[in-house]
């Protein structure tokens, strides 16, 4: 297996306050690997380092065998293959899914390419082609949901990153969720890294899996036995139901 | 009554059209643009320099006037607006900037194209007259469909292009379009002078039939202001509405306040105030659609 992604001993700051310090994981091509702990752990750091939107003070990260912390903007790094679904889902609101999705292929020139995504996403999200030309901030949180993901699809993506998918979903459409990165990861072969609270399905549904605490990781391994390991099942299982 | 629609319709059309550039300027950088009536002006000037002056065709000279403004728009978020929005976390800066520009363009265009009045010959000759019911000059009826013309064509754009479904994207959420791969720098630079690029076509159409002059700069931000908040800032629907309600307004007041005096102006303003304390957001109020 090759490696995609690596981030050696990363250090983040906003301002003087630390959010990462001294952050190293892999990811491998194919791969899906969670990231997991409490709120403000750093997570959510980890990816606006990785896309740009933030900064880091120190360390390395590595993509596809070329560094990209430094001298690449936000734009750059979706033209290189890694796209992320920003916490909080952030649909354009005022536009329709058609066009929301659309806007997803913006770096692709390919038009030919384009439609057939195009395909992709509304066979993989039904509920989309439904709604089509409905204004994407009308619709409920689950099928924004489903939104952002296509359109991040729609960049033809290596590495997908995906910031809290379940995050104030209906438990009966983060099931579905939960399926469609599955499906993604293993038809689309593209690589994901999931950043989520629900810990139990982020184990689930990934090969690998960080669990991190106040800006370091704690704990790492792979997803089957972390699910069986005493401390995760205390400090991360602990009171959720599923 | 014929007669006062076709006057609303005619200058709201270029209202409507003056309205679109600020709007659009807004929501791309939430700046209010008080240099824009300038803008307005020196598109009239350049028209009234290579059409006017050198002689050259109408068609031409608006396309001067549609490329400088575009060039002077980027300029201007290129070294003044982009350089203040990276450092300053206050938005006063901003507005003081916006301002700033205003003085110095309006001194720039005194220094270059003088104080007087500027007229140019007339584009068509003959008046169309329906039985004295609606008498319009040929000259306005061809620059009320050129500024409809030009609405339609950038809504178009705005809504089916590329860039123009960037360029919302940008007003609805500047991260998540960063994160679709837009470059935030780029994109503004665009927008800012696709701005300015409808204020100095407007400032070329008018030019043929009201002239120019250095002073009008300042009266023509405080209209555009107006439209947009009578429409709701930011909002594309929004800008249509207000430029053709106030132009509207402005052709009523003109024939029925006449007997009263110069108070057209003064009315329209108090009924602003009112409307504005009972919607505060405008008519359609909501961030960029
Ligand atoms: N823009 C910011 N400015 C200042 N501090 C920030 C900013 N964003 C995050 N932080 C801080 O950095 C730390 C890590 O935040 P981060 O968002 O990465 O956590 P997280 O693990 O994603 O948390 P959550 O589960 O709540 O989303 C937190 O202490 C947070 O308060
Ligand atoms: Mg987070």
């Amino acid at each position: 297996m090759s490696q995609l992604l690596r981030f050696t001993d990363v250090e983040l700051y906003y301002d003087h306050v630390y959010a990462l310090k001294g952050v190293s994981i892999e990811l491998n091509e194919g791969e899906t690997v969670a990231l997991i702990g409490a709120n403000g752990a750093g997570k959510s750091s980890i990816l606006r380092a990785i896309t740009g939107l933030q900064g880091i003070r120190k360390g390395e990260i590595v993509f596809d065998g070329n560094r990209i912390d430094r001298g690449f903007g936000p734009d750059a790094i979706v033209k290189m293959g890694i796209v992320m679904v920003p916490e909080g889902r952030r649909v354009f609101p005022f536009m329709s899914v058609k066009d929301n999705l659309l806007m997803g292929a913006f770096t692709r020139t390919d038009k030919g390419g384009i439609n057939a995504t195009l395909e992709m996403v509304l066979g993989r999200f039904p509920r989309l082609k439904e709604r089509y030309t409905q204004a994407a901030g009308t619709m409920s949180g689950g099928e924004q949901q489903m939104l952002v993901i296509g359109r991040a699809l729609m960049a033809k993506p290596k590495l997908l990153l995906l910031d809290e998918p379940s995050l104030g979903i209906a438990p009966k459409l983060v099931q579905d969720i939960a399926r469609s990165i599955v499906a993604i990861n293993r038809d689309e072969k593209v690589s994901v890294l999931l950043v989520e609270q629900n810990s139990r399905m982020a184990l689930r549904i990934s090969h690998r899996t960080y669990a991190l605490a106040t800006g370091s990781v704690a704990l790492s391994g792979e997803s089957t036995a972390l699910l069986e390991d005493e401390r995760v099942k205390s400090l991360y299982l602990g009171g959720e139901v599923s | 009554m014929e007669q006062v629609l076709a006057n609303g319709l005619y200058l709201g059309a270029q209202y409507a059209l003056i309205a679109l550039g600020l709007t659009l300027i807004f929501a791309l950088m939430n700046v209010l643009n008080f240099a824009h009536g300038q803008l307005y002006v020196l598109g009239g000037f350049v028209t009234y320099t290579i059409y006017g002056q050198l002689e050259m065709p109408f068609v031409a000279a608006l396309f001067a006037a549609a490329v400088t403004l575009a060039l002077v728009g980027g300029l201007m978020e290129r070294f003044l607006f982009r350089t203040v929005l990276k450092r300053s976390v206050r938005e006063e800066s901003t507005m003081l900037l916006a301002a700033g520009t205003a003085f110095f363009l309006d001194a720039i265009i005194l220094l270059i194209f003088g104080e007087k009045q500027r007229g140019v010959p007339k584009i068509v000759d003959g008046v169309f007259n329906w039985d004295f019911r609606l008498i319009m000059p040929y000259d306005r009826i061809l620059i009320g469909f050129l500024a409809i013309f030009a609405i339609a064509a950038f809504v178009l754009y705005m809504q089916y292009s590329k860039t123009g479904r960037a360029l919302r994207a940008l007003a609805q959420d500047r991260v998540a379009a960063q994160l679709m791969g837009v470059n935030v720098d780029r994109y503004s630079m665009i927008g800012f002078a696709l701005g300015a690029m409808l204020a100095g076509v407007v400032g070329g159409l008018l030019v043929t039939i009201t002239g120019v002059n250095s002073g009008i700069g300042g009266p023509i931000s405080i209209k555009a202001f107006m439209m947009v908040m009578i429409g709701g800032a930011g909002v594309i629907s929004g800008a249509i509405a207000g430029g053709f309600i106030l132009g509207m307004l402005e052709s009523v007041g003109l024939s029925v306040l006449h007997s009263y005096g110069d108070i057209t102006y003064l009315m329209i303003f108090a009924s602003l105030m009112v409307f504005l304390s009972i919607r505060p957001q405008g008519l359609m109020g909501k961030p960029w659609g």
